[in-house]
């Protein structure tokens, strides 16, 4: 083989999943009518800006090689804390702040400190005590959705603040700002991943814990920042729910935890850890709003998508031996 | 010699009521390349770790460039000048062949106040590095998991020697190795060596031991069981002090 063949068949497995989200958009586009128009492309990457977000916090501690189950309830508590001060009706106290754009950093910081703390919770649980993420993360999971219904005493919020639902109304070359900072989230932690030493150090810890260790990288301390950026990244992805739902519900973003596992797996990342890039997480997320997109279209009834989502997830794990065996041939 | 690099004073380790260690005192001088020998078990490796950082010793004490020392994590072993090279290699294979040669220390340049990875510099070293020990490695970005065994230990052995230090550990350093990259492996062990930084190597194998060592030390249910100039000595006599039919040097019997 050729190195250049060689070069242009790395680049493919290397970004494969790119290729199927192009192959999907097209395959849907020939064969459902009504699919090729902006304004479905635009609604695919508007519909993915939540689970977006939650997948990239999700995604970092995967290739950390740990496990952080608790996202979806720390994202529904987030939401929650935002929709209970400055919702008007329901269960919300109406807060105003003057001047009324005040309301949104104040927002913004709440739901990612409320996050950022059960990160921290999470974070020091598991690297100081050594407890498995698992484990953790899935009381977590339980116990934070618990909160969330007791602070709640599962009734909704509604009406939130119209300063804050500007950023899911006012829109930007055909999306809203909510979907532009899902991708300005992509790009900022791909940037990071991939050329600051934290990133490179992430991945080495996802590859060898005890080689960084020797080689004197502070692994507990990187591993702690990666659950609290989880925690805090999945308080984001509240906040962005809370807009587009224009309030909180106790029940906000069930099922979102198994999207988010499915995105990120079909992304390439590996559950071993070490393996996979956020670019080719945002395109799983991308790949599951299209089949939703197109589930939808079809008039087919709802309670597909989770039989869809489903046989993906195993199309990407085999997919994913596939091309381990292929690059171990090219090696 | 004058003042050694290296002091051990009655250094001890304790598993629960396992003395892995029982006294172990022995020095390394600057330049000096010491074998260190013992049968499995003897404690070599865990004498290792409390040096490089990765165990705290239970009692006793360590002198480094004259000072008190203990490193309670590799990095401060690292910052003092020890670097450690372990028989179960310390790569991660799912990264390329730069980023595990830089592992934990980086070449980053500032963008806008944020440290980035400075990937060409660090290629360059690499490439440096690796063709001065002679090591060939078909592309320096593909994965370590698409290495040969012997192609990950001479990433290894190129990593101590570049990076130097003061004190190279060395743990089996050539299990994987074949006949003529061991023999190149000797030779860096002795050009580190001549500049003037100390070696501790630890092998199986006699042979390599008398090729390359200053002086042998053997370890023998974690007490020195012998410490002998190379020239002063023999393999028959070194086996002896490892099974134990003769007591030839310092350190109480067990």
């Amino acid at each position: 083989m050729n190195p250049r063949t060689r070069h242009a068949l790395e680049l493919i497995l290397d970004n494969l999943v790119w290729f199927m989200l192009v192959f999907v958009l097209v395959v849907f586009s020939l064969l459902i009518p009504n699919y090729f128009q902006l304004g479905i492309f635009a609604n695919i990457i508007e519909a993915s800006s939540v689970l977006g977000v939650m997948s990239i916090g999700l995604a970092l501690v995967i290739i950390a090689g740990h496990m952080d189950l608790s996202v979806e309830s720390v994202a529904a508590l987030s939401a929650m804390a935002v929709g209970i001060l400055f919702c008007s009706s329901g269960i919300g106290l109406g807060v105003q702040l003057h001047p009324q754009w005040l309301m949104v950093p104040v927002s913004l910081l709440l739901a990612v400190l409320v996050g950022g703390i059960i990160g921290v919770f999470n974070g020091f649980l598991i690297v100081r005590l050594k407890m498995s993420a698992f484990i953790i993360t899935l009381a977590s999971y339980i116990w934070v959705r618990g909160l969330v219904l007791v602070v709640s005493g599962g009734r909704s919020a509604q009406d939130l603040a119209p300063a804050i639902r500007w950023f899911g109304i006012q829109r930007l070359i055909g999306l809203p700002l909510t979907a532009w900072i899902a991708i300005a989230c992509f790009v900022v932690f791909s940037l990071i991943m991939a050329k600051t030493p934290f990133g490179r150090h992430l991945v080495m810890i996802g590859g060898n814990e005890t080689a960084t260790f020797r080689a004197g990288i502070r692994v507990n301390r990187n591993l702690i920042i990666a659950f609290v950026l989880a925690g805090a990244i999945a308080g984001l992805a509240g906040w962005l729910l809370a807009i587009r739902t224009s309030g909180a519900t106790a029940n906000l973003g069930v099922g979102l935890l198994f999207n988010a596992f499915a995105a990120v797996v079909i992304g390439g990342v590996s559950l071993k850890g070490g393996v996979g890039t956020l670019p080719g997480v945002y395109a799983g997320v991308l790949l599951l709003s299209a089949i939703n997109t197109a589930i939808n279209l079809m008039g087919l009834p709802a309670n597909f998508t989770q039989v869809i989502h489903g046989l993906l997830v195993l199309a990407a794990v085999l997919l994913d031996a596939f091309k381990q065996t292929i690059r171990q041939r090219l090696a | 010699m004058s003042e050694p690099l290296l002091v051990l004073d009655n250094v001890t380790k304790n598993y629960g009521a396992i003395q892995a260690l029982k006294g172990i005192s022995f020095s390394i001088g600057r330049g000096e390349v010491v074998a260190l020998l013992g049968d499995n078990g003897a404690g070599k490796s865990t004498l290792v770790k409390i040096i490089a950082g990765g165990l705290e010793p239970t009692s006793g004490r360590m002198l480094f460039e004259g000072k008190e020392f203990l490193a309670r994590s590799p990095a401060e072993a690292k910052a003092a000048g020890i670097e450690t090279v372990y028989q179960d290699l310390s790569l991660c294979t799912n990264v390329d062949v730069v980023a595990n040669f830089f592992m934990g220390r980086e070449i980053t340049r500032k963008v806008l106040g944020v440290p980035v990875l400075d990937e060409r510099a660090m290629e360059d070293v690499v490439a440096k590095a690796l063709a001065n020990a002679g090591t060939r490695i078909p592309s320096l970005r593909t994965n370590v998991e698409h290495l040969s065994g012997g192609q990950r230990q001479a990433i290894e052995l190129n990593r101590f020697v570049h990076w130097g230090g003061k004190l190279v550990l060395l743990d089996e350093p050539f299990a994987a190795l074949g006949v003529e990259q061991t023999r190149r492996g000797l030779d860096m062990i002795r050009q580190v060596a001549n500049q003037g930084i100390g070696v501790v190597i630890i092998t199986h194998i006699m042979q390599q031991a008398f090729q390359v060592a200053d002086r042998i030390v053997v370890i023998r249910q974690g007490v020195v069981a012998g410490d002998v100039a190379r020239n002063k000595t023999s393999p028959d006599a070194v086996i002896n002090m490892i099974t134990g039919e003769t007591l030839a040097g310092a350190g109480p019997a067990s």
